[in-house]
């Protein structure tokens, strides 16, 4: 049994740090399509997380979260943002407020700082989701961080929902998951803002022929 | 004693049998997924074999160092690799130095290159030798990270006691995150610095690209043939490192006839397990800008931090 737990929080930890490559993987790619399929890609790796910590604690309501983590992040949304793409005038993101270079120093920094932060926490939470709590706030943190670095109205969603994505990590490492009918309406609230957040890049698109963010800045009375 | 030489020895001949080997095979992956059908596995030695018939032309411009360079890169390269595990765990030679003599000797090779780059006065080799000193500055922070994270796990900086320590499990259990970010890492790593597609294109002679063949352009005959082994050498260090660090199963522990030639066995299909994905790769992905190789490169030092954080992370 305890060969078992230890092998299976392995497991746990090993599948967290493949979210947060991931992560450093969409800080360092300009490319807006392959932002979304490596967003998807991370949402898989979410949902393999989801489902082993379901496995391993015996909750089965987690099982329905990852199940839902995957038709929501892996499919529906990946595929939205995909059609809004091939909509807009610009395949890649070459101007970005903070460069490539920089940015990623930055998000290794921000990975440190959530590890200082959750150090004295993670002594007194559960074995098997030890470290997870601190890969959670990193890649929260570095979502945050994609929304302000970024120009595109794409790229910021992606960074949003990268964000989404910690939180979730952050509360199945926790708390082995929120009660079900918080998830859901959480579901239901990400898959709006993403839907809204799609239109918003259309709205944009349409004024300005561009999604560039900066742009609104130009709006005055 | 006696064992100890004949260890040396062979795993000398290994390594130098073994290179061109890998060079072809990563030609004919890319010719077979090219759809064309390429030339033979074998062609590299032909390649060599030819080119040591061959009178090497110096131009009367160049110094000494053009004339020494293929000769202290071969024999770094080949001492670096001498300090790798290949198919026995315990290398013969791993009492004259540890993980950071392999990083600068291979760095070592590296310097006389741009200087040949250099001494022969064309503008293409200055071009090359400039690039290369960029990619080289940068590879070099990732690559000893990346095996400082995998020093540490281990507890010692001698690729022999890691490699030994991690197949026979004793003293390394500790959690895969490092191991799996520090991977990651010396992969790019590696790329970068036998000159593989993402980052340069061994298989074109395009001035604007070009950064390895831009070096060894003034070279030729048996000058070009020790340069060419010595690339190929290069790689092969690379993937012994890789597959016996992170997974050396199979690999001979002691020393009795039967272990090494499983660990032999097992060696040479590891790295051409590592050559075809190699191949794969490069054909599916489109060589970068050079200005973008800095965030390619970025990505495999933050990789290689974050290894080293993980560790620190996890035992506390």
């Amino acid at each position: 049994m305890q060969v078992l737990s230890s092998i299976g929080s392995q497991l746990v930890n090993v599948c967290s740090a493949l979210l947060l490559l991931t992560c450093f993987a969409i800080v360092a790619q300009r490319r807006l399509s392959a932002c979304v399929d490596l967003f998807a890609l991370q949402s898989a790796f979410l949902v393999v997380t989801a489902a082993l910590v379901a496995y391993l604690t015996g909750n089965q309501h987690i099982y329905i979260a990852a199940a839902l983590t995957g038709v929501i992040k892996v499919i529906i949304i990946p595929r939205v943002l995909k059609k809004i793409i091939d909509r807009l005038n610009v395949k890649r993101e070459l101007v970005m407020y903070i460069n490539v270079q920089a940015g990623l120093l930055i998000c290794g920094g921000l990975v440190m700082l959530a590890f200082f932060i959750s150090q004295p926490i993670i002594p007194l939470g559960s074995l098997l989701t030890r470290d997870s709590l601190a890969i959670a706030l990193a890649i929260v943190l570095i979502g945050l961080f994609t929304m302000i670095a970024r120009q595109k109205a794409v790229t910021q969603l992606v960074g949003f929902l990268v964000m989404e994505n910690g939180l979730f990590l952050g509360a199945t490492a926790a708390t082995h998951g929120m009660p079900l009918i918080v998830e859901l309406g959480v579901f239901f609230d990400v898959l709006i803002a993403a839907l809204i957040a799609g239109i918003y890049t259309n709205r944009l698109q349409d004024a300005f022929d561009s999604v560039d963010t900066s742009r609104l800045t130009a709006l005055k009375e | 004693m006696l064992e100890a030489t004949t260890l040396i020895v062979a795993q000398t001949t290994v390594l130098l049998a073994v290179s061109p080997f890998l060079v072809g095979l990563i030609r004919k992956v890319k010719a077979r997924l090219q759809l064309r059908r390429g030339a033979s596995i074998l062609q590299p030695y032909a390649d060599l074999a030819k080119l040591f018939k061959k009178q090497p032309v110096i131009s009367t411009t160049t110094s000494w160092i053009f004339t020494a360079t293929p000769y202290i890169v071969f024999a770094s390269t080949l001492t670096a690799g001498l300090l790798v595990p290949t198919f026995t765990s315990q290398t013969p030679m791993n009492f004259s130095g540890n993980i950071i003599a392999l990083v600068y000797l291979l760095a070592l090779g590296t310097f006389f290159l741009i200087l040949a780059g250099l001494d022969a006065g064309s503008a293409f080799g200055g071009m090359g030798g400039s690039r290369e000193a960029i990619v080289a500055s940068l590879t070099e922070p990732a690559m000893i990270l990346s095996i400082f994270a995998i020093a540490l796990t281990a507890g010692s900086t001698n690729l022999s006691t890691v490699v030994h320590k991690t197949a026979v499990l004793e003293g390394i259990m500790t959690d895969p995150s490092p191991h799996l970010m520090a991977l990651a890492a010396l992969f790019i790593v590696a790329l970068a610095e036998t000159g593989r597609v993402p980052v340069d294109n061994p298989a074109t002679h395009l001035e604007l690209t070009m950064i390895h063949e831009a070096m060894v352009l003034e070279y030729s005959g048996r000058h070009l043939a020790l340069l060419e082994w010595a690339a190929g050498l290069k790689l092969a260090v690379f993937l012994s490192l890789i597959t016996n660090v992170f997974a050396p199963w199979g690999i001979a522990t002691t020393v009795a006839p039967a272990a090494i030639g499983i660990g032999l066995l097992v060696y040479i299909i590891k790295i051409a397990v590592l050559a075809v994905l190699i191949g794969v790769l490069e054909c599916m992905f489109a060589k970068l800008r050079l200005f973008r190789v800095t965030d390619l490169l970025g990505v495999a030092f933050i990789l290689a931090l974050l290894g080293l954080l993980f560790f620190y992370i996890l035992r506390s």
